[in-house]
């Protein structure tokens, strides 16, 4: 007597391994180019130069767009508004001028009109150590 | 009669469950596509900031004094009596000082394009000078 064959309900599995693997690999690419602390940059038009060295720890960054105004992590604010701010970040250096760096990032469809009145202001502060930042040419 | 259960229990297999991580790596991973932007690269032109004049120190040599002002048609970068455009023509023309080491100064005119104020200082650092100050001119040169 022939008995029936009992098949067992085969269950088809995907294996998930390398869907994990690329997965994870694409997180940690993500997650090391991504830079969070982009707040103080604002999207400007950069003057499309060489520059001279590469970007360093900085104390203050200061956004002048092409209109003028003046954007500190965000914020639009005055020159004098600005002052107050920088004077604020000097007393947090031991009021030691020498150990502040200021970055100006100024969109070049700009002029320099803001951008002279900031350096004449942190001149009279003492405060010498400006760099212009710049969009390097692909 | 009592069976043992060891045997039963050898040939189980421990499952981990990947569906809440898959979830999870899923999510993230929509996140960063999502918030990823990639922006261009950016570098410095350092530069020191003056108010006053050129205080270039005793020294037979005449410091390079880089003007950016009107000229006849448009901005101009001047260099003694010579009046520029091109700042490749700056940056040939500075390259020709002798005293590199006494720094170069860029003065801006408040009118002037702040490319070209950048561009002046671009020159400057590219013909050698050790340092660039930037001088606010104010609205007349």
């Amino acid at each position: 007597m022939r008995l029936s064959k009992h098949r067992r309900a085969t269950i088809a599995e995907m294996d998930m391994t390398p869907m994990i693997d690329v997965v994870l690999l694409l997180i940690i690419f993500f997650m090391t180019v991504t830079q969070v602390s982009e707040l103080n940059r604002e999207r400007l038009e950069l003057p499309r130069l060489a520059g001279a060295e590469d970007q360093k720890q900085t104390t203050m960054t200061i956004n002048v767009d092409a209109a003028g105004q003046v954007l500190v992590s965000g914020h639009s604010m005055s020159v004098a508004q600005l002052l107050t701010l920088v004077s604020a970040e000097l007393a947090k250096l031991g009021d030691d001028p020498q150990r502040m760096t200021v970055v100006l990032r100024a969109d070049q469809r700009g002029d320099c009109r803001t951008v002279n009145q900031i350096v004449s202001a942190l001149g009279q502060m003492q405060i010498s150590r400006l760099r212009i930042a710049v969009q390097v040419p692909t | 009669m009592k069976l043992s259960n060891r045997r039963l229990q050898r040939h189980r297999k421990i499952q981990l469950s990947m569906t809440s991580m898959i979830d999870v790596v899923f999510l993230l991973l929509i996140f960063f596509l999502t918030t990823a932007s990639f922006v261009p690269t950016e570098r410095d032109l350092e530069s020191t900031m003056r108010v006053q004049s050129t205080s270039a120190g005793a020294s037979d040599l005449q410091p390079a004094v880089v003007d950016v002002v009107p000229g006849r048609s448009g901005f101009v970068y001047r260099l003694g009596q010579r009046e520029l455009d091109d700042p490749e023509q700056l940056t040939d023309l500075l390259a020709r000082f002798d005293n590199k080491a006494q720094g170069a100064f860029v003065r801006v005119s408040d009118r002037a394009p702040f490319r070209m104020a950048a561009a002046a200082v671009q020159a400057c650092k590219t013909a050698g000078f050790a340092s660039v100050s930037y001088i606010p001119l104010g609205d007349e040169p």
